[in-house]
């Protein structure tokens, strides 16, 4: 386990009076009183934990109210300062030092009042503009203290605890047949037109000039349907000329609350939105919720060896689906149109195996907690062999269409330069991270599943710009055909008879296939899997309930497109286009 | 009297054929790059509407044709229809001097195919290539919207830059030839039993360059860049005024274009060329005809070469075209032209 341990900060036991240092099974976290938060991070930051992981709140509102969560919450030492009632939230920071691999969390209480970090970690600034968004903590000192998803004149702070899961019905919105012919629907049909409020157009010109302030002539407006930004997000560009001088993103096109769905589904039911999270990889959210889940149980030991090879052959597929789809997108925003078909149609390969596996093409809840849902078809095995071994001779020929291509390369080199120190500051991971030189993949530094037992690289970039990434991507690519090659010779060599499925280890913890009524006592985790994006993390509260008290998504296309306002200053709009395909976010997992 | 008749109906029915041949195969053009395209990225293309997509064109235009005439609130009706005049008149009249094949006899009357042999054919040609860049502006000016009119800014950039260099590569072939009639270029061609592009390899090459740059074809069709501009100054128009852009752009002026470049460079309508020593005829069996079949055979393959480079490489950015144009096809264009206006009167003739 990568966290780091008590004596690490030794030294800061003295500094600090107030400082808590607990070390649980599932992490490590240094408790903290909200006047002395900002010299900790700064002291926590010297000492090497420079990326900025994530950072939210947890309302503490419900373990209050329920004497035998908050004991049981008590007991598990979840709490920073559980004696203080009077403050409703407690804030998380977490945070990681990649030169030792160690990982860490800073909790915080506070009653809606919180200093902001955005000097220490701009990633930050977009974590508190979510906070501020969700659950209305003040941040004081903060730039642009705008609501991150909602439109601006949202009256209501949807995570808090007492924020209904439906929403507060208050606006008419007759269906369509109303309208039209003024029919009253009947019977089952009749449903109550009331509904939760919805933006109208002058809501979203409040939110429009509540962005940061005008600094040229012309406001292009790049999105929200916009071909170039890969889905519905919406880009503000401050024009002189074609040059950029500022950039604005406007996000929440997407949001459909999943952390708070989280909150009201079993930890299985909940594995149906990881999907819809990071829609190009599915197989690796689920995966990252699934482990998050078991390592929270205690029981990521006990899952079947076949169950954690087939997760892991079939997640690296995923990655080469996802990661196919990002080059045909790209090479298409550059120009070059062929390879978008050329890609597709690999792509299209990967569906039919997933398929013909799954079930399922897009959204697919393949595993569960303990194991898959259901054994490998047969003749799948050939399958895969056949397409890895084909697929290397096709990534090779659009190498050489594209990689010493001198217009690939003058519009890829010194393009969206991230230097090392940068890549922290905004707490990037995944192919952006590595591309500046910094080899953090959470399959090495965290291993879970078959991949201890897999052997791979990590392709790391030297420069840090648009090739870089477009070459680490490319790497990637073979080596996930490395792991499934290996993933492959050791299913074969397995039992056809052997279990995909763990049994309950004892009377506690009920795994089923169907994961209905899997209680989790009462704990909570920072557990993340290395999605083609980056670190998709999950940091779950649970009292000892059915469903999590809590669940925070780290969603790694949101942190990473935190950078992107910085990489485009200065450039022109035929960079725009690179740098953010080159970033690849989705909008499914920034909006959640 | 009788003469002047027969001069007017000769030109007229020149005129028919020139405007039917360019247009149709205009229209053509689109399926025969589809399917190029297509075969290019492993695919059948258009396979429904006739044999093998033969009838694709017309039902494309039947479907632009049908389509909601849009106009944008706030834009200016006369500029905006006024550029569709302006893109497609300049680039139909380049082919008034454009000579198809050697003069014929029919009926006692001599006839050149070409609608007007006149003197300064070439000065014609880019006189109209620079009205391109009206229409270009016109269409995004007129349209008041912020996307074409980058797009339009872009491509004036660019036609700005690749007229001059463009202007100095054609400069080496007419000291050559020492006229600026385009039948009187071949009609030297032929004579001095050389195709210009043996000599003057440089110029061709800037030329090339050139002709992808103003025609808008990939690598240098940021005009367009759909991930970036949604295709630039046209996405205020619809319907068949939507079409008629590309059309002109893509297929009349790609046409117009390689013809010109067939006369200066590739020898017109005169068959496969072994420098100094003559012309060898694998068509010889054609007859008359011959000339005519390699003219097109030669277009074709420039055409066939341009789309091939579309569909295979990645495009430049803005700056960097610009920066090709003047920093080194204008230099090479120029040193060309200064090494070929000393060496020539030396050595030839």
């Amino acid at each position: 386990m990568p966290w780091a341990k008590g004596e690490d900060f030794g030294d800061l036991k003295q500094r600090f009076k107030n400082l808590n240092i607990v070390e649980l099974d599932t992490e490590t976290s240094l408790h903290i009183d909200k006047e002395n938060l900002i010299p900790l991070l700064e002291a926590v930051k010297e000492k090497g934990f420079k990326l900025f992981l994530d950072h939210s709140v947890v309302d503490l509102k419900d373990v209050f109210e329920k004497d035998k969560d908050y004991r049981a919450v008590a007991k598990a030492n979840l709490l920073a300062f559980p004696e203080d009632k009077l403050s409703r939230y407690q804030a998380f920071y977490i945070l990681y030092n990649v030169e030792e691999r160690k990982r860490v969390i800073v909790k915080t209480r506070t009653d809606g009042k919180l200093p902001t970090i955005e000097k220490l970690w701009f990633a930050g600034k977009w974590a508190e503009r979510e906070a501020y968004d969700m659950f209305g903590i003040e941040y004081e000192g903060h730039e642009n203290l705008a609501r991150a998803f909602m439109w601006e004149t949202y009256p209501y702070y949807p995570l808090r605890k007492d924020f209904p899961l439906e929403g507060f019905p208050e606006q008419d919105l007759p269906s369509l047949n109303d309208v039209i012919l003024g029919d009253k629907l009947e019977g089952t049909m009749n449903y109550n037109p009331k509904h939760t409020i919805v933006p109208t157009l002058e809501d979203l010109e409040i939110t429009e000039k509540r962005r940061l302030k005008k600094k040229a002539q012309i406001v292009l407006n790049w999105g929200p349907l916009h071909p170039g930004t890969h889905g519905t997000m919406w880009f503000l560009f401050d024009l002189e000329g074609e040059r950029i001088v500022q950039t604005d993103v406007i996000l929440g096109q997407l949001h459909r609350g999943v952390e708070k769905l989280a909150e009201h589904e079993q930890y299985n039911q909940f594995l149906v939105y990881t999907d819809r999270m990071d829609y190009l990889s599915a197989l690796c959210s689920n995966q990252a919720w699934v482990v998050a889940v078991e390592r929270l149980l205690g029981i990521h030991q006990l899952v079947p060896e076949k169950a954690k090879y087939i997760r892991t052959m079939m997640s690296e597929l995923q990655r080469i689906n996802s990661h196919l789809l990002w080059l045909g997108t790209y090479a298409l925003d550059l120009g070059a149109l062929t390879i978008f078909l050329y890609a597709f149609k690999e792509r299209e390969k990967i569906m039919d195996i997933l398929e013909g596996i799954t079930g399922a093409r897009l959204t697919i809840s393949y595993p569960r907690v303990g194991g898959v849902r259901m054994d490998l078809p047969e003749g799948a095995l050939e399958v895969i062999k056949a397409f890895i071994d084909r697929f290397p001779r096709e990534l090779g020929d659009w190498e050489r269409i594209l990689s010493r291509n001198r217009i690939w390369l003058r519009r890829n080199k010194g393009v969206g330069h991230i230097s090392r120190e940068d890549a922290y500051f905004y707490g990037l991971t995944g192919p952006v991270i590595r591309g500046s030189g910094i080899a953090y993949d959470i399959r090495k530094v965290e291993p879970y599943d078959a991949y201890p037992e897999v052997e791979f690289d990590i392709p790391v970039g030297e420069v840090g710009d648009c090739y870089d990434r477009y070459l680490v991507r490319v790497e990637e690519m073979k080596q996930s055909i490395g792991i499934i090659r290996q993933c492959v010779e050791k299913l074969e060599k397995m039992p056809k008879d052997a279990p995909f499925m763990m049994e309950s280890p004892d009377k506690k913890i009920k795994i089923t296939l169907d994961g209905l009524g899997l209680k989790v006592p009462a704990g909570d985790i920072y557990s993340s899997g290395e999605n083609p994006r980056g670190e998709l993390g999950f940091y779950i509260m649970s009292v000892g309930a059915f469903k999590p008290y809590r669940v925070k998504i780290r969603p790694p296309s949101y942190y990473n497109l935190s950078i992107y306002p910085h990489l485009m200053k200065d450039r022109v709009i035929a960079d725009a286009v690179t740098v953010l395909a080159s970033i690849d976010p989705v909008v499914g997992e920034t909006d959640r | 009297m009788e003469s002047v008749i027969a001069g007017l109906i000769i030109a007229v029915i020149k005129i028919l054929v020139i405007l039917g041949v360019v247009l149709g195969v205009g229209a053509y053009l689109t399926l025969v790059e589809r399917k190029v395209a297509a075969h290019i990225q492993r695919r059948p293309g258009p396979m429904v509407v006739g044999w093998h997509g033969l009838l694709q064109p017309l039902a494309d235009g039947l479907k632009l044709m049908t389509k909601e005439d849009l106009f944008p609130r706030y834009g200016n009706r006369v500029l905006y229809n006024l550029a569709l005049i302006m893109a497609l008149v300049p680039a139909t009249l380049v082919f008034a001097v454009i000579p198809f094949g050697p003069e014929f006899e029919l009926f006692g009357y001599k006839i050149k195919p070409i609608l007007t042999d006149v003197n300064v054919g070439l000065l014609l040609v880019f006189g109209l290539g620079s009205l391109a860049v009206y229409a270009i502006a016109l269409a995004g000016w007129a349209s008041n919207s912020k996307y074409p009119l980058i797009g339009s800014m872009r491509k004036a950039g660019i036609i700005v830059s690749y007229e001059v260099a463009i202007t100095f590569a054609v400069m080496g072939p007419l000291i050559l030839a020492g006229t600026l009639s385009t039948y009187n270029i071949v009609e030297a061609q032929i004579e001095q039993k050389l195709w210009y592009v043996w000599l003057q390899p440089v110029a061709f090459v800037v030329f090339m360059f050139s002709l992808l740059a103003e025609t808008g074809r990939v690598p240098f069709d940021i005009q367009e860049a759909e991930a970036e501009l949604v295709t630039g100054f046209t996405v205020e128009y619809g319907g068949m005024k939507f079409g008629l852009f590309p059309l002109v752009e893509w297929y009349v002026e790609v046409l117009s274009l390689s013809a010109i470049a067939v006369v200066l460079f590739l020898g017109g309508w005169s068959p496969i060329n072994i420098p100094f020593i003559g012309f060898i005829d694998p068509l010889f069996f054609l007859g008359p005809l011959s000339p005519f079949v390699w003219f097109i055979l030669k277009v074709t393959a420039l055409f066939l070469f341009i789309l091939w480079l579309h569909w295979t490489l990645p495009r430049y950015r803005i700056d960097q075209i610009t920066e090709i144009a003047w920093k080194v096809m204008l230099p090479l264009a120029l040193f060309n032209l200064v090494f070929t206006a000393i060496i020539a009167p030396v050595v030839w003739r």
